[in-house]
């Protein structure tokens, strides 16, 4: 990590700040990362590939992204929808339930975990119902869409409220008085505005279901090839003493995510460049 | 002179019909019902299940004590230190100016993006008994996996942006020209720092402490993968929380998570307050 | 297109923007709406293009009665203040805009779209801007492209709200003319909203001097230049 060019400056605390900086971000970030990365490459590019590639890790690894991506999916759409209602609607108790739509960001993975999983198992209070419709939500991939959903329901409609409150009336009357329907208007006038944010939020949403641990595993069921996710995997693998092949795993879950990142990076400075507003 | 009977109700142009409002409201309202409240209704009714006694006898337990004083002791070690780093950071670079800004501030936010798992398992294999930072650290009497330290660098990890995050925006758009002018008047790094910049973002300042120690108290996965859940040891609440549930101890499981539970309400009613009465020093109100 | 104002008024709570205000306006006529902020100018204004919706009174387009028309049914052109330009969509989107969004029976072929909006951008002379977007323009330029696609719509009435306001002194004088010029050209119907009285004179054919939700005087710019018909109408004049 080499030293960063920095102008001179009258503001003291240069030396201090940046050794602070630099040193916990390297003790605490990057030294981990690094112990990461030379672990699961240790016995070599084909053993870090053999460990990768089993049905296994493959079935976890396509669970966890098919289900986040669907789960995020929902928020998407859920997330506009909530963000617009908050943003433009009046009703009573909504500074209330706008406080709540962050409760998946305040509340333990774990709690969340457990209370799921007593609310859908077959003789919780939803999954009875499920129960006698034939379904069963708990200990499925049902279940574990239900949780994915739960912890990125923020996402979406944080990332669009602002933008939404960003929006000139002027521009929806505009729209109307050229004699387009309401539909029409948002459809080819809100949405559009709407678009990088929500797609923001989707990527957010989608990494962190990704990566998701302790409100799956308690309602996942767990079964390999069927319902295990792939951070679990990684906690097999590490009680089975098998820290490479946990580091193989954990290395590809990295790559995902820092794909998530660099789309999200690319989205914004794309529609910053083109949304410049007038 | 003539009264409107107008053959429709007038709508404003930038609104949808009252059917579709009304509609869309109780849809949203609905589904979060089902979604968010439903699970936090269901801990406290788990909870209390057997009664406020036998509720609150599990939390007179052993078990449960070194739960709740391990997560505190976590707490208080994490939640200061990512406090200073975040400070030291944010300080570093919204007063300076260097290159390699944007790629600073990405690789602080690098934790955003990990899994909380893999982030237990970076610091496993790093610190852990078969790496040779770990091998030493074992070999000097300081355990760092399997131990309270390696929590206290677990939650660290996944805590690591939450201040420096609230922090930099905010001193961004308040810019050097405080500090200066108190430079200019004569006074002291350190005493620019406690009576210029300290007081301007001190809600900021609050707001990322309390979001960062939310998360650093329930904190599951990074924990559960370094910590190795030794009763009495290093189980912290949410770990204990797992076992109690595994075991079927639903009560005393339901019981200290809804203690988290209430934890996470008073951040919420915390959190709002500050965005209600300070939007203006804060960076959550004002992200682009 | 005549257009006729019947005993107007308008209540936002327990203000008063528009006291029972009577006008009629004949068909082609170039006409200020001059006064000071919160004269009730621009409420009218509003009022007119079915923004806004009068708590009382009647407003005619050819003697039939439109106050019940929808924004959409009403093809008022309504050019705001901020031009209120689709900052996604290029000046040939934004000027087609209103043509696209016409329900398919009654939309035109696309090839025709171009063709309008083509005679349009050379009717406020850029004819080279198409493929630009809004936030690459200045200001005198979006405030044209509000123009030409608010005409996009062959609407009834042009409506226009404080259309220099934003704009420089060098800038206003040249799109003051244009204004005009088109006007001449397209014969329609124009009000336009001004708290500046030199605007005001020097464009219109009629002036509407307004002040506290009243109109306080009608007339030609040189009637009312000769016979002010109040202490405010003179002293506002002579500002």
């Amino acid at each position: 990590m080499g030293q960063p060019f920095v102008h001179k400056s009258p503001i003291p605390g240069l030396g201090l700040s940046a050794g602070i900086t630099l040193s916990m971000l390297s003790l605490m970030v990057l030294l981990p990362i690094a112990g990461l990365l030379v672990q699961g490459f240790s016995a070599g590019i084909p053993a870090f590939l053999a460990a990768v590639n089993t049905p296994r890790t493959w079935a976890a690894l396509f669970l966890s992204f098919r289900l986040s991506l669907v789960a995020a999916l929902f928020n998407l759409v859920f997330g506009v929808v909530l963000a617009w209602v908050l943003v433009r609607y009046r009703f009573p108790f909504r500074k209330l339930l706008n406080a709540a739509v962050d409760l998946p960001f305040a509340l333990p993975t774990a709690v969340a975990g457990i209370a799921l999983t007593a609310l859908y198992a077959p003789n919780g209070a939803f999954g009875q119902i499920a129960k006698d419709w034939g379904f069963k939500i708990a200990y499925t991939q049902w279940g574990i869409l239900i949780a994915l959903i739960f912890v990125g329901l923020p996402f979406v409609t944080r990332t669009v409220q602002p933008v939404i409150e960003e929006i000139a009336r002027e521009v929806e009357e505009a729209s109307a008085t050229l004699g387009a329907s309401r539909a029409y208007t948002l459809r080819r006038v809100i949405w559009p505005t709407l678009a990088p944010a929500a797609l923001t939020g989707f990527a957010l949403s989608l990494a962190r279901a990704v990566g998701e641990y302790g409100s799956v595993i308690f309602i996942a069921g767990n079964i390999p090839l069927k319902t295990e996710i792939a951070p679990l995997l990684i906690v097999i693998k590490l009680e089975e003493y098998n820290e490479p092949g946990a580091a193989a795993i954990g290395i590809a879950m990295l790559g995902m995510s820092f794909g998530m990142l660099f789309v999200i990076n690319a989205a914004q400075v794309f529609s910053r460049k083109r949304m410049a507003y007038v | 002179m003539s009264d409107i009977s107008p053959s429709r109700a007038f709508r404003p142009a930038a609104t949808e019909a009252p059917w579709a409002r009304i509609t869309l409201t109780i849809a949203v309202v609905a589904i979060l019902a089902v979604l968010l409240f439903a699970p936090l209704v269901t801990v406290f009714y788990e909870a209390l299940r057997e009664g406020m006694g036998a509720s609150l006898a599990t939390l007179a337990d052993p078990q449960s004590h070194s739960a709740i004083r391990l997560t505190l002791l976590v707490a208080a070690f994490a939640v200061p230190l990512n406090a200073v780093f975040g400070v030291a950071a944010a300080w570093f670079i919204t007063k300076y100016s260097f290159r390699g800004k944007a790629v600073l501030i990405t690789l602080i936010d690098i934790p955003f993006s990990v899994s909380p798992v893999v982030a237990g398992l970076c610091i496993v294999l790093t610190f852990g008994a078969n790496s040779w930072v770990g091998s030493w650290l074992v070999a000097q009497g300081m355990p760092v996996v399997f131990a309270v330290p390696g929590i206290v660098m677990a939650s660290m990890f996944v805590t690591f942006p939450f201040v420096a995050r609230e922090l930099i925006p905010v001193m961004v758009e308040q810019g050097r020209a405080g500090e200066e002018a108190a430079l200019t008047l004569g006074a002291s790094g350190w005493r620019v720092f406690f009576t210029v910049t300290l007081p301007n973002i001190r809600w900021a300042l609050l707001y990322g402490v309390l979001l960062c120690n939310a998360r650093a108290m329930g904190e599951f996965g990074a924990v559960a993968v370094v910590s190795g859940k030794i009763r009495g040891l290093t189980a912290t609440m949410p770990i204990t929380i797992e076992m109690l549930y595994n075991e079927y101890s639903s009560v005393a499981a339901f019981t200290l998570a809804a203690v988290l539970a209430l934890l996470a309400l008073v951040t919420l009613a915390l959190k709002t307050l500050l965005e209600w009465r300070y939007a203006d020093q804060l960076a959550a109100t004002h992200r682009p | 297109m005549q257009i006729e104002i019947d005993e107007i008024s308008k209540e936002f709570g327990t203000t008063a923007a528009l006291t029972p205000v009577s006008l009629s306006i004949p068909s082609g006529a170039l006409v200020a709406l001059l006064g000071p902020s919160g004269s009730g100018k621009t409420t009218l204004l509003r009022i007119l293009g079915g923004l806004e919706f009068p708590t009382a009174g009647r407003v005619l387009f050819d003697g039939a009665d439109a106050t019940a028309l929808t924004v959409q049914e009403r093809r008022a052109g309504f050019v705001f203040q901020s031009y209120a330009l689709f900052a996604h969509m290029t000046v040939f989107e934004n000027i087609a805009y209103g043509l696209r969004a016409r329900p398919r029976t009654t939309r035109p072929p696309t090839a025709e779209i171009a063709r309008r909006v083509t005679k349009l951008l050379d009717l406020i002379q850029l004819p080279d801007i198409g493929a630009r977007y809004p936030n690459q323009l200045s200001g005198g330029q979006r405030q044209r492209v509000a123009l030409a696609r608010a005409l996009a719509i062959e609407p009834r009435v042009l409506l226009l709200d404080e259309p220099f306001g934003a704009l420089d002194a060098r800038v206003r004088k040249d799109l003051r003319q244009g204004l005009r010029d088109i006007h001449d050209t397209t014969g329609l119907t124009t009000i336009f909203v001004t708290h500046d009285q030199d605007e005001a004179m020097e464009l219109a054919d009629l002036v509407v001097v307004m002040s506290m939700g009243r109109i306080e005087q009608v007339g030609r710019p040189q009637d009312i230049r000769a016979r002010p018909a109040s202490a405010f109408v003179r002293d506002f004049i002579s500002a």
